[in-house]
This record gives C-alpha cells, sequence and structure tokens, in this order.
C-alpha cells in the first residue's frame, strides 16, 4: 500500500536485509541476487555507540557517470505491500469463513485466530467497497501536519496517511522500497552508497510533481541546525549526504559501511516548490503567515488529504484523485477507503460507548476493557475484537550505581521475591505473556534460548539477599547493611508512570518485599518527569517498558556502556564486544548466537527484572475486514491500515 | 471614583506581575521539559546530546528562569503571548479557540445554577423546618456527593445510548458533528444540543452548595430585628423575605459573583476529558503535563487578570448593595 | 439575674437540643471512633496475640510501619499470621479483629483457614467474606473503608483548618482595619487566589522524595483560604459600623475582641457554608486528583481511591456506591453541624432566650 513512515518505529539492522539475500532467511521469490556475497565491509570504528551527529561537512557529490562506473550496484527488493500479504495469506489456511468468524466470540485463543483467519483476508476483485468511510479513534490530536514534526502516535497514524515515503517493510518486519513510489533500489557493493529511482507519476496534491529533488530538499531541512525536529533527525544525520541527481535518480551517501544505514535513508518529504522560497524565512515552520497557511492546508504527497480539521475533534481525510490517476491514466491502486475521519476522544470509557454504538468503526482498547466490558451481546451486536502479541515489554529497572542494586545478588533477589504468576492471572487478567529476555521468544534472535519465566520464591530471595550482606542488624524489621560506616536500611523508591496498571504491578511488588523486610515506596509521577529522572540517573528503581526493535541490534542503546537508554548504568564489556561483533556478523546462524550469548549474560546479571510482553488489542466494527497484526500493531508496517477494507453492501 | 479605579489598576499590574513572576518559576524549577515529554519508549529513538542542546536553545530553556521571564515580559507588554511549543500555534490562537466552548458551558451552567439556587435557597429559608425542606436538601446532598465522572457516563449512557434513535437522544461527545460549511442556525443548534449533557454535569455539582449559601444567609438574616419589626407591622412572609431580607443578603452573594468570573473561562477537567469539549481546563491541564511554559503562562495571565476583575466587580457591587460600605 | 454561662457553653446548650445536629455530631463521632480502631475492625494482624512467651499487638503496625514488632519479619512470617503463629508456636493465642482482610493486599486463598483467596478483575462482588467486595487487584473494599476514615476525616480537617484559620483571619483584618491594611491583604489575597493550585501540586510530587495526601491536601489549604477571606471580608465591612460594634467599643473592648467575639458570631452565616462543605468536598477532591494522576502514593486505602478504581470498569457499582453512600452520609452530617453551629452560636436567640 502506501509506504510506512514510521521511522521511529523501525530501526532495523540491515544485517537482517542481507542475511536476507545470503541465507535466505525469508527470501523474496524473485530478488535474483539471493545468495550473492557482499564484499565485507571495511572495519567500522570501534564505537560502542553509533557515531554522534558530526556537523554538515561541505560535500560535493561526484558526478553519476563516475559513481556508476565504482559502484557496483547490488539491487534490493522494490515490493508492494499488499501483494506481499496476498501472497502470504494464500499460503495461509483458512480457519473460518467470514461469516463464521463474526458469530464468534472472542474468549479463547482458539476463537482468535479463527476471527483473524476468517475477517483478516483481503478482498476478492471487486470485493471492496470503494466509496466507503471509516471512522477511526484517535486519542488525542495532531500537533503539527507537517510530516517532518512527527512525534505522537496520533501523528503517526494520520500523516503516516497523507505522506510520501520511499521505504517500509512488511509484516516480518523486512524493509523494502515501496513499488508505488520507487522503480528501483541499489546499493553499492561498498556499503557507501544506495541509489533510488523514483517513478515518474507522482503527483503532490497541487498537481506538482513529485521529484527526487523533493526528497534532497526535505533532507537540508531536516539537517539545518534551525529547524525544530524532533526524533526524525535520529538516523538522518548518520548519513553524509543525499543528492538529487535529476528529477527521478537519487542517492544518499553514508559516511560508513553499517548496518543501520538502510534505516537512515527512510525519513519524511516535504514539497519543495512549497518550502523552498518560505524556509529560510522562518526555519520554525510554524511562525510565519506562509507557514500558518501551509499547517492549515497542507500540500501532501501520499494517498490521503487532509480536507477537514477541527481542532481537539476530529481530522478528516479523503483520498485523492492525484494518487491513483495522473494524466488521466490509472498508474496506481487506489486506497481502499475514500473517506478515513480520526475522531478524537481522550476518556477511554467514552471511546468504548462509541465503538459499541458505532459512531467509530475501530479503536485500541485497554486490557481490562478487552476483558470485562467487550464480552457480552451488546458489544458483539455491532462489533468483535482481536488481539496478537507485539513485541513491547515492561521491566523493572534497578539502577546500578546505587548501593542497593550494585550487587548482582540482589537484583536476583528482586526477581525471587515479586509474584510473577499473581501479576500475570489477575493484574493483566491473563492476557500477556511473561518475559524473561530483552528479545521475544519467537524472533530469530532468541530462537533456543531457554529462558525460564521467572517465579517467585521468597526464600531463594531471602538467602541471596542474606548471602549479600543485607540483614536485619537493628532488628527493626528492615534488612540492613553497613556501607562507608553508616548502617544503611534497605528503603528505596521505585518510580512509574501515572498509570493505574502499572502502578498496581508496583504496588504488588512493594506487598513482596514487605513480607522479606525491604520497605519500598512506590512514586507515580507524571511521564515527562520520569523521563527526566531516569535519563539524570536521579532514581532507584523504576517500572519501564521498550519497543523492541526489529533489529536486536537497536537494543545495543540500552545495553551498551554509557549508551544514551542505558538508565540502569549497566556496563559489561563482553555485551558490548558482542553488540559490535553482532553488526558485523553476516552468517545468520553465527549472529544468532552472538545475541543468544548477550541474552543469557542478561539473564545471569538481571539488570532489569523482566515482566511480560504485552498484546495489542483491537477492537473493530463487523462491517470491517482485512485487519493484519503484526509485532508492532495492526498499523504501523506496510501495509498496515491499507489492508482494511468494507465489503460492498449486497 | 477615578482615583480608586486608576489605584485598583497600579495595584493589579503589579499583583500580575508577582503572579506571573512567581507561576514561571516555579514552572521552570518543576522537574520536566517540553523535551522530555515528547520522548517515547521506543529505544531507537535516540537524541543525542547535541541536538537535544540544539532544540533546548532553540525553546529557550538553555537560559536561566529570570532571563527567560524577562524576555516573555517583554513580549507581552508587546501584545505577543508567544508560542504553544507543542502545539505550534500562538498562544493566543489557542487561547481563542477555546474560550468561546468553555464560556458557553459554564456561562450556561452559572446561569442555570442561580436561575436555580436562589429560589431553591430562598424557599429552604422560607419553609425551614419543614418535611418538604428536608427533603430537598437531603436531594441536593445526595446530588453533591455523586462524583462527576459517574454521573457523566450515566448521562452518556442513558442519553445516548439507552435513548439512542429517539427524540432525547443527545450525541455522546465531542462540540459539533457538522462541517464548518454547514449553515449557521443548524451549527449553532448542534452545538447546543452537544453542549447539553456538559452543562448539566456541571451545573448539578454546584446546585447544594449554591442554594446552602443562600439558605444560610438568609436564615441568619431572617433573625434579624428589623425582620421581626417587619412581621409585627403585618408584612406578609414573601413580602419580608424578598423586600426586607433578600436584599440584605447582596453582599455575600456579590463576593461569590465575583469569585465566580474567573470560573466563567476556567472549565472542569474531567468534564473536557469526558465529553471531548475542547475547552480551556483541557487546555491548561495538557499544556502543565507537556510543560508548555508560553501556554502556561499566557494562561494564568488570563486567569489572573479576570481574577482580578471580578475582585474589582465584587468590591465595586459592595458599595451599590450597601450604603454603609464605602469605596476607601 | 443568674450568672451568665460562657458563650460556648451557652452555645453547646443551645447546640444539644437540636436533634438533627446531636445525630450528625454522633455520626462524626462514630467516624472517630471508626479510624481509630481500624486496625481492629478490619485487618490481617492480630489486635494482640502471645507469640513465644511474649505479647505483642501486631495491628498497631497499620498506623506506623516501625510499630509491627520484628519479631515476625525475623521469624519469617511473611505478613500472614494465622497459620504461622499456630505451626511456629502451637501456644500461641491471638485476638483478631473483627473483619479478616487487609486494606492494602488482597488476602490468599487459605490465609485463614478454608477461606479461598479474594476474587480480583471484576469478579469481586459483595459477598459475605467481602463485605462491600473487592477491587480489581482484590483488595477487600470494607477494609479500605474502614483505614480509608482516618483519611476521610482529617483531609478536610487539615485542608479547611488551615484555609479557615488563614481565611477567617485575613479577612476580618482587611474588612475590619480598612485603609491601606485592607489594600495589602486584599492584594495577598488576589496573588493567591491567581496561583493555580494544579501547578503547586505537580511541583511537590516531583520535587519531594516522599509526598503523601498530607502534602497535597496542605496545599489545598493553603492555597484555598481565598474565597473564605473574601467572604468575611464582605461580612466585617457590613458590620464593623454596626450600633454592637459601637456599644462593644465604647464599652473598651480593643479590636481583636470586637472582631472575633462580636462581629465574627454574626458574620459566620455565609462563611460556614464553603467550610462545612469544603470539609466534606475534600474526599472529592482526593478522587479527581487520582483521577488525573496525583494521588496518594500507593497502596493508599481511602474513600477516594475506591472511587478512582471504578473509573476503569463502571460495571463494578460497589467500588462507586459505597464510598459514595459515605461521602454523602459525610456532607450530609458536616451541613448538619454547620447549621446547627450557625444557630447555636446566633447571638439573637440567646438574647430572644432570655
Amino acid at each position: 500500500m502506501h509506504p510506512s513512515h514510521d521511522r521511529v518505529v523501525t530501526s532495523v539492522s540491515s544485517a537482517c536485509l542481507l542475511l536476507g539475500l545470503l541465507a535466505g532467511c525469508s527470501p523474496p521469490a524473485d530478488d535474483p541476487i539471493a545468495g550473492a556475497k557482499p564484499e565485507p565491509f571495511a572495519t567500522a570504528t570501534a564505537d560502542v555507540v553509533p557515531p554522534a551527529a558530526r556537523p554538515a561537512e561541505a560535500f560535493e557529490p561526484p558526478p553519476l557517470d563516475r559513481l556508476e562506473d565504482n559502484a557496483k550496484w547490488i539491487d534490493r527488493p522494490v515490493r508492494d505491500g499488499l501483494t506481499l500479504l496476498r501472497a502470504a495469506q494464500e499460503k495461509e489456511p483458512l480457519l473460518a469463513t467470514a461469516a463464521e468468524a463474526l458469530d464468534l466470540e472472542n474468549d479463547s485463543a482458539d476463537a482468535n485466530a479463527k476471527i483473524l483467519s476468517g475477517l483478516g483476508r483481503l478482498p476478492a476483485d471487486h470485493a471492496a467497497d470503494l466509496a466507503a468511510r471509516i471512522d477511526r479513534h484517535v486519542a488525542g490530536d495532531l500537533g503539527s501536519t507537517n510530516p517532518i514534526m512527527i512525534s505522537t502516535s496520533a501523528e503517526f497514524d494520520i500523516l503516516g496517511l497523507t505522506g510520501f515515503g520511499l521505504f517500509s517493510f512488511g509484516r516480518d518486519l523486512e524493509p523494502f522500497a515501496s513499488a508505488e513510489t520507487v522503480t528501483s533500489w541499489q546499493t553499492s557493493a561498498d556499503g557507501l552508497l544506495d541509489k533510488v529511482v523514483l517513478r515518474d507519476d507522482l503527483v503532490w496534491s497541487d498537481g506538482t510533481p513529485i521529484t527526487a529533488h523533493d526528497v534532497a530538499f526535505s533532507y537540508t531541512v531536516i539537517m539545518d541546525p534551525r529547524v525544530p525536529v524532533p526524533a526524525v533527525r535520529s538516523g538522518t544525520d548518520q548519513m553524509r549526504a543525499v543528492h538529487a541527481y535529476d528529477d527521478r535518480t537519487l542517492v544518499f551517501f553514508h559516511r560508513e559501511p553499517l548496518a543501520t544505514n538502510v534505516w537512515n535513508i527512510n525519513f519524511p518529504v516535504l514539497p519543495r516548490h512549497v518550502y523552498e522560497k518560505t524556509w529560510e524565512d522562518d526555519p520554525s515552520l510554524k511562525d510565519s503567515p506562509a507557514h500558518v497557511k501551509l499547517e492549515a492546508e497542507p500540500v501532501v504527497g501520499g494517498p490521503y488529504e487532509i480536507v477537514e480539521r477541527t481542532r481537539g475533534q476530529q481530522i478528516v481525510l479523503r483520498r485523492r484523485k492525484s494518487w491513483s490517476h495522473v494524466n488521466g491514466k490509472r498508474v496506481r491502486d487506489e486506497p481502499f477507503f475514500a473517506e478515513i475521519r480520526f475522531r478524537i476522544i481522550e476518556d477511554p470509557n467514552t471511546s468504548l460507548l462509541a465503538l459499541k454504538s458505532g459512531e467509530i468503526d475501530e479503536m485500541m482498547l485497554q486490557p481490562e476493557q478487552w476483558t470485562t466490558q467487550t464480552t457480552d451481546a451488546e458489544f458483539y451486536a455491532r462489533n468483535t475484537k482481536a488481539t496478537a502479541p507485539e513485541w513491547v515489554s515492561f521491566h523493572f529497572g534497578w539502577n546500578i550505581g546505587t548501593p542497593f542494586f550494585a550487587d548482582r545478588r540482589v537484583r536476583r533477589a528482586m526477581t525471587y521475591a515479586f509474584d510473577h504468576d499473581r501479576m500475570l492471572d489477575k493484574l493483566c487478567y491473563g492476557l500477556y505473556t511473561p518475559c524473561a529476555g530483552p528479545f521475544a521468544a519467537d524472533s530469530w534472535m532468541a530462537a533456543g534460548v531457554k529462558l525460564e519465566p521467572a517465579k517467585q520464591d521468597l526464600d531463594t530471595a531471602e538467602a541471596l539477599l542474606d548471602e549479600a550482606g543485607w540483614i536485619d542488624r537493628d532488628n527493626d524489621g528492615i534488612r540492613d547493611k553497613e556501607i562507608d560506616g553508616k548502617l544503611v536500611p534497605f528503603e528505596f523508591s521505585l518510580l512509574v508512570n501515572q498509570q493505574p496498571h502499572r502502578i498496581k504491578i508496583c504496588t504488588l511488588l512493594k506487598e513482596n518485599l514487605d513480607q522479606i523486610g525491604i520497605r519500598m515506596s512506590v512514586r507515580p509521577l507524571e511521564a515527562t518527569v520520569l523521563q527526566q529522572l531516569t535519563q539524570e540517573k536521579k532514581f532507584q528503581a523504576y517500572f519501564g517498558g521498550w519497543g523492541s526493535g526489529t533489529d536486536p541490534d537497536s537494543s545495543e542503546n540500552i545495553w551498551a556502556t554509557g549508551a544514551g537508554r542505558n538508565f540502569v548504568g549497566y556496563s559489561n564489556p563482553e555485551v558490548d564486544r558482542l553488540f559490535v561483533e553482532g553488526r558485523r556478523e553476516f552468517d545468520k546462524a553465527k549472529r544468532a548466537e552472538k545475541y543468544r550469548r548477550i541474552q543469557q549474560i542478561l539473564s545471569e546479571d538481571q539488570p532489569y527484572t523482566w515482566l511480560y510482553w504485552r498484546n495489542s488489542f483491537y477492537g473493530f466494527s463487523r462491517d470491517l475486514r482485512g485487519y493484519v497484526f503484526s509485532p508492532r500493531g495492526p498499523y504501523h508496517y506496510s501495509p498496515g491500515f491499507g489492508s482494511i477494507w468494507k465489503p460492498r453492501a449486497e | 471614583m477615578a482615583t480608586f479605579l486608576l489605584r485598583r489598576l497600579l495595584l493589579g499590574i503589579l499583583t500580575l506581575l508577582v503572579i506571573t513572576c512567581f507561576v514561571y518559576g516555579l514552572a521552570r524549577a518543576m522537574p520536566g521539559t517540553p523535551l522530555t515529554a515528547q520522548m517515547g519508549e521506543d529505544p531507537s529513538r535516540k537524541l543525542n546530546p547535541e541536538d537535544q542542546e540544539r532544540l533546548r536553545r532553540i525553546y529557550g530553556l538553555d537560559k536561566p528562569w529570570y532571563a527567560g521571564y524577562a524576555q516573555w515580559l517583554g513580549n507581552v507588554t508587546r501584545g505577543d503571548l508567544g508560542r504553544s511549543i507543542t502545539r505550534k500555534q500562538p498562544v493566543t490562537t489557542l487561547i481563542a479557540e477555546r474560550i468561546g466552548p468553555t464560556f458557553l458551558i459554564s456561562g450556561t451552567a452559572l446561569l442555570l445554577i442561580w436561575l436555580v439556587a436562589i429560589p431553591l435557597g430562598l424557599y429552604a429559608s422560607a419553609r425551614s423546618g419543614t418535611a418538604d425542606e428536608r427533603a430537598t436538601s437531603l436531594l441536593l446532598y445526595v446530588l453533591y456527593s455523586f462524583p462527576t465522572f459517574v454521573a457523566a457516563l450515566f448521562l452518556q449512557i442513558v442519553f445516548s445510548v439507552w435513548l439512542r434513535g429517539t427524540a432525547w437522544e443527545l450525541p455522546l461527545f465531542g462540540m459539533t458533528d457538522l462541517p464548518p460549511t454547514a449553515p449557521w442556525l443548524a451549527r449553532a443548534a448542534d452545538v447546543a444540543r452537544h453542549a447539553i449533557l456538559p452543562v448539566v454535569c456541571q451545573t448539578y455539582v454546584s446546585l447544594a452548595y449554591d442554594s446552602r449559601f443562600i439558605r444560610a444567609n438568609m436564615a441568619e438574616v431572617l433573625r434579624q430585628d428589623y425582620i421581626r419589626t417587619a412581621r409585627a407591622k403585618g408584612a406578609g412572609p414573601w413580602r419580608v423575605l424578598f423586600h426586607h431580607a433578600f436584599r440584605n443578603t447582596l453582599i455575600p452573594l456579590a463576593t461569590l459573583i465575583g469569585l465566580s468570573l474567573p470560573g466563567l473561562i476556567g472549565g472542569s477537567v474531567i468534564i473536557e476529558q469526558i465529553f471531548t469539549w475542547p475547552g480551556m481546563g483541557r487546555l491548561f491541564f495538557e499544556s502543565i503535563r507537556e510543560r508548555d511554559y508560553p501556554t502556561i503562562m499566557g494562561l494564568t495571565l488570563m486567569f489572573s487578570v479576570l481574577t482580578l476583575l471580578g475582585q474589582l466587580l465584587a468590591d465595586l457591587l459592595y458599595c451599590l448593595v450597601d450604603p454603609r460600605v464605602s469605596v476607601e | 439575674m443568674a450568672n451568665s454561662r460562657g458563650f460556648w457553653a451557652e452555645a453547646w446548650r443551645r447546640y444539644r437540643r437540636r436533634p438533627l445536629a446531636m445525630a450528625a455530631l454522633a455520626f462524626v463521632g462514630l467516624l472517630l471512633l471508626v479510624a481509630a480502631l481500624a486496625p481492629a475492625i478490619a485487618g490481617t494482624k492480630p489486635v494482640l496475640c502471645r507469640y513465644k512467651g511474649r505479647l505483642y499487638a501486631p495491628c498497631l503496625g497499620y498506623f506506623n510501619r516501625q510499630w509491627e514488632p520484628a519479631v515476625f519479619t525475623k521469624d519469617r512470617f511473611r505478613g500472614t499470621y494465622p497459620q504461622n503463629l499456630k505451626d511456629k508456636d502451637p501456644e500461641s493465642w491471638a485476638i483478631w479483629p473483627l473483619v479478616f482482610q487487609d486494606p492494602f493486599r488482597a488476602v490468599r486463598e487459605n490465609e485463614w483457614p478454608g477461606r479461598p483467596e479474594n476474587p480480583a478483575k471484576d469478579e469481586g462482588r459483595p459477598s459475605r467474606t467481602n463485605l462491600f467486595g473487592t477491587d480489581q487487584a482484590g483488595v477487600d473494599v470494607f477494609a479500605k473503608m474502614v483505614h480509608g476514615t482516618t483519611v476521610a476525616l482529617l483531609v478536610g480537617f487539615v485542608s479547611m483548618g488551615i484555609a479557615g484559620t488563614i481565611g477567617i483571619l485575613v479577612g476580618a483584618i482587611g474588612g475590619y482595619f480598612g485603609g491601606w491594611v485592607d489594600s495589602l491583604t486584599s492584594r495577598v489575597t488576589e496573588i493567591v487566589m491567581c496561583i493555580p493550585t494544579l501547578v503547586l501540586i505537580l511541583a511537590i510530587i516531583a520535587i519531594l522524595e516522599k509526598p503523601t495526601i498530607w502534602h497535597t491536601m496542605a496545599i489545598i489549604g493553603a492555597t484555598g483560604w481565598t474565597g473564605i477571606a473574601r467572604l468575611t471580608r464582605g461580612e466585617f465591612l457590613r458590620l464593623k459600623n454596626a450600633e454592637f460594634v459601637m456599644a462593644a467599643r465604647a464599652a473598651g473592648a480593643g479590636p481583636l475582641r470586637i472582631m472575633l467575639r462580636h462581629i465574627l458570631p454574626n458574620g459566620l452565616a455565609p462563611i460556614l457554608v464553603p467550610i462545612t462543605f469544603g470539609i466534606a468536598s475534600a474526599i472529592l477532591v482526593e478522587s479527581s486528583l487520582s483521577f488525573l494522576g496525583f494521588g496518594p502514593p500507593p497502596p493508599s486505602a481511602s474513600w477516594g481511591s475506591v472511587l478512582n478504581d471504578a473509573r476503569s470498569n463502571l460495571s463494578m457499582w460497589w467500588l462507586v456506591f459505597f464510598p459514595g453512600v459515605a461521602i454523602f452520609l459525610t456532607v450530609l452530617a458536616y451541613n448538619l453541624i454547620g447549621e446547627g453551629l450557625q444557630e447555636a452560636t446566633d447571638p439573637r436567640l440567646r438574647e430572644a432566650r432570655k
């Protein structure tokens, strides 16, 4: 479908991509180079952490013919998300027809599988109602309609439909160039260049053709230090330059032949003809009258355009003719829905009522709502629901810099002290799977690792604490230890976001620790304060979660010594080394072995107490078909939302 | 009078300076910045230190708070309330968008409260001690104890779900369903329909308080000697109430009116969240959560101005209402 | 002429004559009793027990964690008493609370011999073992309400006590003296009025290591006195030139005596209403704060936190009904007391009696 711009959501090491070419982990059938081996990369610098952004250097792009001579291009996949999905679905058995699936109540894994199978199919020819409208739910409003300012999830959902991009990744999290916008994509043999040739039938919503110059221009704007771009720049700043040689040919220049290069080349695109006159005068892109007007009426390059926007209430997108028809000819499939209305509802009770009454067609459900409020006939009269595992996990993080948690035995004691089963069964309604390490059990990087989910064992916990020197010496019921001549009681606070579900889990831990002589206080905080305190390492323990990237290398930012998200201050030279080796290794089996070893080390060291993997839960109207879940939920991959359709009325 | 007003104006400006300075300092001193508010749970989102510095400079966060305050003050005197960091719009636009909807709910609610509470209070004081007065009071206390979110959801279920399809149906959430291109009258009616449930939720809570307030004042006044005199002179109960007693309760009433002026544009966060009503309460709450300093300051300034105006109004009303009180 | 009793003794005598006001006072007294005896009414720790030859009162641990005898942690009781007492010392005996439930955690299976564990999720309807039902984590609501009575009582008194004292003082001084004094107090009042309470509360929660509900309530009290101050000032403006005041001045009374003894009882009516409502509404405020995410640190046993649990699933009606009834009775009681107080202290009635 339309390319996914989830650049923040995607962080894939291209090692996976290359292995796709080499060992065929998921070989695209028509990839001619499967089996070809690129030349080994030049040794990258021994940076443990990817190099920080360097100031823009003057860069003179060499002429194209010289590049062509030296590059030795390797073809990379150019795919259409819907075609891929269709092919994959043909291989899956149909567990139930749509009618049968609609009769089911989703109260078991079996029913869930049948519902997903029966209702998740793509339409046969002409089965979809192309004039249909859908009402979608978002919990917050857009901050800005400018695609390079994307930061909230609402913006991902909405601007993902109106934005133009070159790359995406499929349900199996394999990246490709989007066949809707790109003709060809090649990488040079030395890994320093990526060449993309755009299609010539792309048009902005105001009629101007989309060219490679727009992409190069967007790169310039994103990289300008005066423009307040948030994390969109993360990755773009790793490149040396982006140059458009003509209207269709684009070359990305990388500094080093790294595995992560493939994700740096995916960034949102602005229309040059609109912004080139205005952006220099107002680099903030929102102050000048011209920019204010553009905020209200943006020029978009994706399949949908914003036709109406009531702040705080709703945003209406309409399919634009100029996406599928250029110069009177049909050049592209049109997306299924003619109109998409995003209704903004903050309160979960209200949005559930809206779903039940049919005012919205889909929404994300809270686990409590899934278990208790979507099980009656009233819900199933208009809707059904589905769930699938998501690669988002939650944990307790122990600050290794504190005297409490510097000792590994204490951290492991914490894991033994916590009543995992009770949390999973009662507090999480039995809906989540236990998590014992950083990588999802069904992912390739964790295959073969036998990490037993933790179980509560208070005796072992107490033994470990005794061993680590935490004993109640002053008979007040609290363990203590002599540190620097003072008797320090084992009292600490755990920071957590102000969400009732998370607070209940932390309260359970408090109860458990109470039983073995440790006093913990739960501190619910605003998200922004929690973020600040954990970043500054001003905490003793916290409750947090990560969406694990598609490639294990993205976790390096959490575990490597001194890395940006290593809040707990974990440092293990062997782990650092393994991460560096991992992203340079091409043999998939050997690579998996490295991540297996990392998992084992982390499991022994327990810098976190891993808790659970979260599922995504969604309620869908009975009219909807075609929803398919990935480890990133039903929308944030290709085709994502593009696979959803409504059948023509009989 | 003119000197009085002039003096109040100058004092008001001084007060505003103190307030805005304090609030700005407090907001900057709190942990959390607009940047940390944007971080998510994705480990691949690497905001490296240079980038963070760059953004901090752009938003003026690298300067100490007093420098930032001075800059804000300078802008305000030129009529520029600044730009919202998270919403990318001028603060004045944000406020202008929200003030109408808020006033619609709060203003209507206030009007309804006075329309209902004053007669209720008078009635209660006139028939104090009787069974039906006790029953009414009890009912009002029940209403008062009813938490807003329960009432809101209950009303939503009744009017949007059970009564769906009937003439009594009311919209579930939002301010309007019609596009901006629809005719003016139809849109006004639509907005009015959407406003009914939020107004009811805002109104019922205060009924008990305000009617008790009036009743308490009245009861006190009714015990005065001149009331006894009026009754001895043969005045009927209603004449006593309205002609003699009510006017003497006007000072506390004036205070109450002055105190409720800022509430007109205050808005209730909970009601606005539940009904997705684009009001000032939600804006204020969200801007604090996002550490959107320009918006916080703009809203604080506006509320403060209104509060001060409300107090001035109350003071002027005192003089109007009670000849014994004079402006000094 | 008989000796006149003191003002307050007289007021109390008249107060006693009003049955409803006395009933309200009795209700508050009952709440006080419940708050004081909470660990004996509902808890999982023995009120009194003999263990290994010594007497202990573990239930005091509910008031202060330090007061729970350390011997039970040393002997690996892990917080469950019934079985452990018997196992570890066959000659032990214990007096148990009336209701064996804990306000902070769910009671597990067979903790009390023969009793299944508390139902969790949405299955905790009111039953014989759980009189008021349980919340989503399985914690008994009756125990929470009982232990939350302390908070419910104090929360209102703390915030309104602070607010009332400051408010009456500031308003009285400003209203009585007038001139630049009034100007000063009015400006101070306005400044405090304009400061957004939400920002203050958030700042306290973010900055303090261990923010408690008391910090929040102190802030609400410290910023909530402005309305009372304005009302008091209005009354004092009105009354300071009344005849009885001139008479008192002629009799040689000083300003403080005049303000407190003469003017205040006459102007009490409009002031009492916000105070009595404020005490009761503090509970609702606590619930709203929990909703917005700034409640007391968990696990908290308070009426407001029970209400807050209801937010995500309103079909668990018992989470709304019981706190709602409790709040209603409290509002009713405080208002009746306020009414009774108003009439009892009315000087006119005193004279009328004579």
